[in-house]
């Protein structure tokens, strides 16, 4: 409040005694007849005319010499939640409509007796929470069916189940918001400013007091009258409240329709970037607002570097240790090589010498990595082939059992090493797959190519 | 804030008078009667009981969750020092004393065929003599053999039986003590003593939902089932205990005290509740969905890809979307015949729910054949057909009258709980 502050210092002692004065009322008797009697002066039942308000010391909100402005209405206070209810059903069965009740919380029965109909807003919330199911399906099935089609697991692209808590929560999310922001537009919030603001009373309106304000544009209103009213419905106490004396102060001041203004266009600054950014194209590198993370100082293998003698980064193996691993001697067993050439027999390690049990193994393994793409009977009709084709693209797996090309007659070497290193659109398995399952996948491969090509090669 | 507060209208009928021996007579005797026919019934066809004993164990499980909830409906009320519930809570612990009737009705139709030697219902008991069998074809099951077996199984029926009808006694006497002595202590001395109870019977009926109805697919398992079962408890209870406070107020009881703010309480209450069931149904459904578990998919797989998926879909409109829609206005929980409506639609719904859960578990094969392949959930879809049988018309209409006649023992004295210094708020209690 402006005025507060212009004021503070000179009408700081009477807003003390003042303070003190209402202490002391309190505490000494309750009901309008003790108010009248110790608190006259300031607030009870006075019907000040307009000539005579220099006389109201409580008022620090106005200055003192100054002449009070129009009557924007009476304030009128009460000692109960209860007291507030029989009162609001007075004013309204008196024919009262501009009124309004004040109370630091919600009064069980106040619309009713203030003769308020029932709110709109459960209607409001119902809408925004067809909205946000109707918003949420929609969302997804755009996302994930329509714009950018995902394959999540193996569901369908639009699957309802795994769409609901989604549309669950956007449903929640809108009507808690309709609710939330309905409430505040239903009651005219937030309101910054007030007539009576002014009013020292209307402060216990936000701790202990239960006011009632009637408004002199009402048609009913006279103020002899409507403070008659109130005080006869029970009120501790009735202040007439006043506007502003000179129109201009009721203004907002010149300067802040500027600060709302600039703030406005600030606020829109990046939105504007944004959209910039999202028109345009550039082909220059991006930013790099955190330059030594973007790029490390470190030394990758290999690389030249300085701080050393022979100028490597690279510091070899460390005398006396062997690398985890790298102890591959049997080039058959680790690379399917012998002198150099594919190894065409098989490795005389004897974990994967042929047994039905290194056969289950072997199938076992293929199953979990190789039928996938290459089929369980290895004629390349994997699920993965299979659902490339049903959304129209093409991917042919190598048939592992054609008797006429390729794998057939691949030496089990060769196997070895497209398994490990992969081949063509294949990548290699030697992360996944140990060294001996895939010797046992080997094996396995040649027993499904045996019985493909019963009396075949092999 | 001012709570206000009325005393019980001059006027008011509030003792039960002939009201409960009239229940009881016609009820119990109707009920019996009902039950016998139904077995006859179930004898004629030829099937070993097994039909019958499903038809009796989805009746039974209709009322004994309606018997859990009201005993919820009480412990809450003393939880959270209710007000508005004061007026209905004696017709609520008349319900909840029922359990020692529901576990004779229990021990007859589910527990003694076991011990005869019928193994048609909870078909693992099967596996007790054959030890060799269960190894070769259903290791799965071999380890819940320590749980699932005729003697723990029994131990545990009567335990959770006298659990439930030690709270409900121990409320329920209380809450009669001081319709004479008006001491408000007593109402102090229930509320710290519904917190622990609320724990114990929270346990208690979890376990319930596992074994009497869970178990009964031993290899399947789903840890948030009873919860969903516990979701169907309340919404059966909420309608039920709405029916049978207007019906006592049809009969001229109870007419000044019981009021439409009451009604509509319970309505939101309902509503809720439908709610919280359709929740926790589809987050069962939804994990298994998304897993796709071979072990787990099966609950649904026999529910969904037979005859059910139409019981499925009945309950998915029927038990959540259209009680869910007809609660959502005020109107609807405000005017008593629509609202009577909705709570003896949704009861009904809540016997499909029951039978929903119970019989897609029932396949027309020998036993020890489920049992080895694993339980009925297993084998061929084609035996997982819907079939009308007389004998579960006959155990459903049975065990509600013979429940109403339970009911209707405890009717007597006071209706409301006329000296509970909450009763004063109850009476003046309103929807603002």
């Amino acid at each position: 409040m402006i005025d507060d502050d212009d004021n503070t210092p000179d009408s700081d002692d009477p807003e003390v005694k003042a303070a003190l004065d209402k202490q002391e009322t309190k505490d000494v008797a309750e009901g309008p007849a003790a108010a009248l009697a110790h608190d006259a002066d300031p607030a009870v039942v006075v019907v000040t005319a307009p000539g005579h308000h220099d006389d109201d010391g409580d008022d620090g909100d106005d200055e003192d010499d100054e002449v009070p402005g129009e009557l924007y209405g009476v304030l009128a206070e009460f000692d109960s939640p209860g007291a507030l209810v029989r009162a609001a059903r007075k004013v309204k069965d008196a024919g009262y409509t501009e009124f309004d009740c004040y109370s630091p919380f919600p009064v069980h029965g106040i619309d009713e007796a203030m003769g308020i109909k029932r709110t709109i807003l459960p209607l409001l919330v119902f809408g925004g929470g067809i909205t946000g199911t109707v918003g949420g399906m929609f969302l997804q099935w755009w996302m994930n069916a329509y714009d950018w089609p995902w394959n999540v697991g193996g569901k369908p692209t639009w699957s309802i189940p795994a769409n609901i808590p989604i549309a669950y929560e956007t449903t929640i999310l809108l009507s808690v918001l309709t609710t939330f922001f309905g409430m505040w537009i239903l009651n005219k919030l937030p309101q910054v400013w007030h007539p009576f603001f002014k009013l020292d009373r209307f402060l216990r309106a936000s701790d202990d007091g239960f006011l009632l304000g009637i408004e002199a544009r009402d048609k009913r209103f006279d103020q002899a009258r409507t403070t008659e009213l109130l005080v006869k419905a029970g009120a501790t106490g009735v202040d007439p409240c006043h506007l502003d004396s000179d129109p201009d102060r009721r203004k907002l001041p010149t300067f802040l329709y500027g600060v709302i203004v600039v703030t406005t266009i600030l606020a829109l600054i990046p939105l504007a970037l944004i959209a910039k950014a999202r028109a345009t194209k550039s082909n220059k590198p991006h930013y790099h607002i955190f330059e030594d993370m973007d790029f490390q100082p470190k030394a990758k293998s290999d690389a030249p570097f300085d701080a050393f003698a022979d100028g490597r980064a690279n510091r070899g193996e460390i005398a006396g240790t062997v690398a985890r691993g790298s102890r591959n001697d049997d080039t058959a067993f680790h690379y399917g090589l012998q002198n150099g050439q594919w190894l065409t027999g098989w490795p005389s390690v004897p974990t994967v010498q042929p047994t039905p049990e290194l056969m289950k193994r072997g199938q076992a393994r293929y199953d979990i990595y190789c039928a996938p793409c290459h089929g369980f009977d290895g004629q390349g009709h994997g699920t993965v082939p299979e659902r490339v084709k049903e959304s129209g693209g093409l991917y042919a797996p190598q048939n592992l059992v054609d008797p006429v090309k390729g794998v057939v007659e691949q030496p089990n070497g060769q196997l070895f090493n497209t398994i490990s290193n992969g081949r063509n659109t294949m990548l290699g398995y030697a992360g996944q797959i140990p060294v001996a399952d895939r010797w046992a996948i080997i094996l396995y491969v040649r027993a499904l190519q045996r019985s493909a090509n019963p009396g075949g090669p092999r | 804030m001012s709570a206000a507060a009325k005393t019980l209208h001059p006027d008011e009928k509030y003792k039960a008078g002939s009201l409960g021996t009239k229940m009881a007579t016609f009820g119990i005797g109707a009920g019996v009667l009902l039950l016998l026919a139904s077995y006859v019934a179930g004898r004629l066809a030829d099937d070993g009981l097994r039909r019958f004993q499903y038809g009796f164990l989805t009746a039974w499980m209709f009322v004994l969750t309606i018997a859990i909830g009201s005993l919820f409906f009480v412990l809450i009320h003393h939880l959270t020092r209710a007000r508005w519930s004061t007026v209905l809570r004696r017709i609520a612990e008349c319900v909840s004393l029922t359990f020692p009737a529901l576990a004779i009705a229990g021990a007859i139709g589910i527990i003694m065929p076991m011990w005869l030697g019928n193994h048609e219902l909870y078909f693992w008991d099967w596996f007790g003599a054959h030890k060799a069998e269960l190894h070769l074809h259903n290791h799965h099951l071999e380890g819940k053999l320590s749980w699932l077996n005729p003697s723990f199984f029994t131990l545990r029926f009567f335990f959770y039986m006298a659990v439930y009808s030690g709270i409900a006694m121990t409320f329920a006497r209380a809450s009669r003590k001081q319709d004479e002595s008006g001491d408000p202590a007593i109402s102090e001395r229930l509320r710290i003593l519904a917190g622990p109870a609320m724990l114990i019977f929270s346990i208690t009926t979890v376990f319930v939902g596992f074994d009497m109805m869970m178990s009964l697919a031993p290899n399947w398992y789903s840890t948030i089932y009873s919860v969903n079962m516990f979701g169907g408890c309340m919404i059966a209870t909420y309608a039920f205990l709405s029916l049978l406070t207007r019906a006592i107020q049809k009969s001229g009881r109870l007419t000044h005290s019981v009021t439409v703010e009451h009604y509509h309480d319970m309505g939101k209450l309902l509503f809720g509740f439908v709610f919280f069931w359709a929740y926790t149904a589809f987050s069962q459904f939804m994990l298994i969905w998304y897993a796709n578990i071979p072990e787990e998919t099966v609950f649904f797989r026999y529910r969904w890809w037979t005859d059910w998926q139409t019981v499925a879909l009945l309950l998915i409109i029927c038990q959540w979307a259209v009680p869910y829609v007809a609660l959502l206005s005020r109107w609807s929980k405000r005017v008593l015949p629509v609202f009577m409506g909705i709570c003896v639609w949704l009861l009904l719904f809540h016997y499909v729910d029951m039978y929903w859960n119970v019989m897609p578990n029932m396949t027309w094969g020998p036993s020890h054949e489920l049992a080895k392949a694993g339980g009925p959930l297993t084998g061929d879809l084609a035996l997982h057909q819907w079939k009308f049988a007389i004998s579960d018309v006959l155990s459903f209409v049975g065990m509600v009258a013979l429940f109403l006649g339970a009911i209707g023992r405890q009717l007597r004295g006071n209706l409301v709980p006329v000296k509970d210094p909450m009763l004063g708020p109850s009476l003046a209690f309103e929807n603002y």
